[in-house]
C-alpha cells in the first residue's frame, strides 16, 4: 500500500460523495463499485470501507436536521429495532453468500436507485387529509415539523407501521450485505408505507443510517474486514465530499444532471452484472 | 417567506451536539493517521495504521453512544416504550460485536 493509493482513495471518495451530496444521495452506492472495478480492492474490504464512510456521512449531517426539528427521533428508534435486526442477519449471511451474488444484488440496487432518480418523489404527507385514527396514535409517533417554505407547522401522522418495519428490516439486511446506507430502500418504506412528508422522511432516514451501519460495522471491525489504509481515506473523503456537496446543493429538479446520474447508475449496474456473471461462468477472476 | 427561528427540542439539540463533536473528533484522528502514513511513506512506521484504526473505532462507537443517550433520556422522561426500543437496539448493536468476535 503506497501513499499514492491513499490519496487516490481520498480523492475518489471525495468526488463521489460531493456529486452524490449535490443530488441528496448517499455515496455508499458508488464507493463499492468504484473501489472494486477501478481500485481493484477486494469486494469485502470495499464493503468494510464503505460502511465506515456511511456512518461518517450520516453522523456528520444529522445535526442540522435535528436542530431544524425535521427528525422524528421516536419513530427513528422504533424503526431502528428493525433495521439493526436486519443488519445483524445481513452480517450472518454475508459470509455465506458468494461474491458473485453480492455483485448481482448491488446491480439490482443500482437499477432501483436509477429508477428512483427518474421518478420524482411526490409528497405523500401533504397530499392527504389528516384524520388522526388508527394504530400510531397510541404510540405517540405523530408529530409536526416546521416547514420553512410554507412558514408554518405541518402536522403529520404515521400509517401502516408494521409494513414500514418489515421494509426497514430488508433495508438493514441489504445495508449490511453491501456496505451501503440503503437510503434507496428506506425511501419507499417511508413514502409508501408510513406516508411521511418528504422532509421528515429524509431527515429520519439519514438519522437512522448511522445506527444501522454501526450494527454491521461493529462486526466487520472486530472481524478484521475493515482495512484501515483503505477505510480511513475513503471515510475522510466522503465526509469532506458530503460537506462540499451540500454547500453546492443543486435543485433536484435539474433534469439534465438527474439524467446524467441515471446513465451513470445504469452503467455501473451493467458493470456489476458483468462482474457477477463473469465470476459465475469463468470462475473467480481477480 | 416566514423566517421565525426554529427552537430545537432538548433531546434533539443534545444529540445534534454529540454527533457533530463526535464526527469532528473521529475525522481528526483519521486525518492524523493518514497524515502520518503520508509523512512516513516508504518507511514501515506502524503507528499510522493504529491511529487510523482508532479513528474508525471512534466513528463506530458514536452511533452506540447516541443510542445510549436516547435510552437514558427516554427512561428519565418515563417514556418507557421508547426506552425499551432503545434498549433493544443497543442489545442488537452489542450482538453485532459478539457475532464479529465469534466468527473471526
Amino acid at each position: 500500500m503506497n501513499a499514492g493509493t491513499e490519496l487516490w482513495l481520498f480523492a475518489v471518495s471525495l468526488g463521489a460523495s460531493a456529486l452524490g451530496g449535490m443530488l441528496g444521495m448517499a455515496s455508499g452506492i458508488f464507493i463499492v463499485p468504484i473501489l472494486t472495478l477501478w481500485g481493484h480492492v477486494d469486494i469485502r474490504s470495499a464493503i468494510g470501507a464503505s460502511i465506515v464512510s456511511v456512518i461518517a456521512c450520516s453522523c456528520g449531517s444529522a445535526g442540522s436536521f435535528l436542530r431544524g426539528r425535521l427528525t422524528n427521533v421516536r419513530l427513528a428508534i422504533l424503526l431502528e429495532t428493525a433495521t439493526t435486526a436486519g443488519a445483524l442477519c445481513g452480517v450472518l449471511l454475508a459470509g455465506a453468500i458468494p461474491v458473485s451474488y453480492l455483485f448481482f444484488i448491488l446491480g439490482v440496487v443500482l437499477l432501483l436507485s436509477a429508477h428512483q432518480m427518474l421518478a420524482k418523489r411526490r409528497d405523500p404527507g401533504l397530499a392527504r387529509i389528516q384524520a388522526p385514527t388508527g394504530r400510531s396514535t397510541t404510540w405517540q409517533l405523530n408529530s409536526s415539523y416546521p416547514d420553512r417554505a410554507l412558514g408554518r407547522e405541518i402536522d403529520y401522522r404515521i400509517e401502516r407501521l408494521p409494513l414500514g418495519m418489515a421494509l426497514m428490516y430488508v433495508a438493514g439486511l441489504i445495508s449490511a450485505l453491501l456496505g451501503i446506507g440503503s437510503g434507496v430502500l428506506k425511501v419507499p418504506a417511508m413514502d409508501t408505507a408510513l406516508r411521511l412528508p418528504i422532509k421528515v422522511s429524509s431527515a429520519t432516514s439519514n438519522f437512522m443510517i448511522c445506527v444501522t451501519a454501526a450494527a454491521s460495522a461493529g462486526a466487520y471491525f472486530v472481524r478484521g474486514n475493515i482495512v484501515a489504509p483503505i477505510a480511513a481515506p475513503v471515510a475522510l473523503g466522503s465526509v469532506v465530499g458530503a460537506i462540499l456537496g451540500a454547500r453546492f446543493l443543486i435543485s433536484i429538479s435539474n433534469d439534465k444532471i438527474r439524467l446524467m446520474f441515471v446513465v451513470v447508475l445504469v452503467l455501473l449496474a451493467a458493470q456489476m452484472f458483468v462482474a457477477a456473471f463473469g465470476r459465475g461462468w469463468f470462475g473467480g477472476i481477480a | 417567506m416566514n423566517r421565525t427561528p426554529i427552537k430545537p427540542l432538548r433531546l434533539e439539540s443534545l444529540l445534534a451536539g454529540v454527533l457533530n463533536v463526535g464526527t469532528w473528533l473521529a475525522s481528526t484522528v483519521i486525518a492524523a493517521g493518514i497524515g502520518l502514513s503520508l509523512f512516513y511513506r516508504g518507511t514501515t512506521f506502524p503507528k499510522s495504521a493504529q491511529v487510523m484504526t482508532a479513528g474508525i473505532g471512534l466513528l463506530i462507537l458514536l452511533p452506540i453512544l447516541r443510542v445510549i443517550i436516547m435510552l437514558i433520556v427516554f427512561a428519565k422522561e418515563r417514556d418507557y416504550k421508547f426506552a425499551v426500543a432503545a434498549a433493544v437496539v443497543l442489545l442488537i448493536l452489542f450482538a453485532g460485536f459478539a457475532v464479529g468476535l465469534l466468527s473471526t
